[in-house]
């Protein structure tokens, strides 16, 4: 910057806020910085073995229930 | 009061260290914030200490704008320029306060003007200026209007470019260079007055705008 009023500008002196307090502005945001840190990632556990079994059970049984329905819808309608 | 410029280190820091320092703390790296913080508070205070005049009040907005900072860490642009954006929030804390400001003072202007004792008093910048130059600069500045005193801060003091500085007040680099050279002037007009001996009228009433 050439302009020599800007020139002095730029030479005054500059200012800080009390030690304390900006200690206590840095602190402050760093513990809510901290706070905000994304969580540990998930280690996802194996699911018990139950649940493996439950499935399958559960998904013949509504298939059974599912060929039930269309099997009396075709009756209904008369057809083979 | 310091005379340190350590505060100017960042703004000559190179683009990639600052995309790195914003990429950190979206991370949440609270050592990236330090380095930030080290960089700008300085710059940050001096500029809303000459805004408010007021070091409490520049205290707690500088307060505000670090803690906005912090809120908006995950969410910043891959591509932040660290700079003007804290210029940005500052400038725009320091406006929301002065607009709250004026709605309480309106008030009580009847009784102010009554009030028998001068109202003008010397910047904290004024009391502690080593030389009669930097007082009367310091005097003259506190007398401009808020909307150019704040174009010569962030240019002159606080280093930023024209561009960063229109970004800032949120106004066309054109529109900066204009608000620039009537501020400029304004401020050799207060100068010469204040060489003369005549006494310097005005002071912040109004607060800056879009």
């Amino acid at each position: 910057m050439s302009d020599p009023l800007i020139q002095r500008l730029s030479a005054l002196p500059m200012a800080a806020p009390t030690p304390a307090r900006a200690n206590r502005i840095r602190m402050r945001c760093r513990a809510r910085l901290l706070k905000q840190a994304p969580p540990e990632p998930r280690v996802f556990a194996p699911r018990p073995r139950t649940a493996h079994i439950w499935q399958p059970v559960i998904a013949m049984l509504g298939a059974a229930y599912l060929t039930a329905v269309v099997v009396q819808a075709l009756r209904v309608y008369g057809l083979p | 009061m310091s005379r340190a410029r350590s505060s100017r280190v960042i703004s000559s820091v190179d683009r990639e260290t600052e995309l790195a320092l914003v990429e950190r703390l979206r991370r949440g790296d609270a050592d990236a914030f330090d380095e930030v913080y080290e960089g700008f508070n300085t710059r940050l205070f001096t500029f809303l200490l000459r805004l408010s005049r007021h070091r409490d009040v520049a205290e707690d907005l500088l307060e505000e704008t670090w803690l906005r900072l912090v809120k908006h860490a995950r969410r910043l642009r891959a591509d932040t320029r660290l700079g003007p954006w804290l210029f940005t929030v500052a400038r725009n804390l320091y406006v929301s306060y002065s607009r709250a400001r004026m709605l309480e003072d309106s008030a009580a202007t009847s009784l102010i003007a009554l009030w028998p004792y001068s109202l003008q008093r010397a910047s904290p910048f004024e009391a502690v200026a080593a030389g009669e130059l930097e007082r009367r600069f310091e005097r003259a500045l506190a007398m401009m209007p808020a909307t150019a005193r704040e174009v010569l801060l962030l240019v002159g003091v606080a280093g930023l470019d024209h561009s960063d500085a229109a970004d800032v007040c949120g106004i066309t680099p054109e529109a900066l260079r204009q608000r620039l050279h009537r501020a400029r002037e304004t401020l050799s007009k207060l100068l010469e007055q204040d060489a003369a001996g005549a006494p310097l009228l005005g002071g912040m009433t109004s607060c800056p705008t879009r």
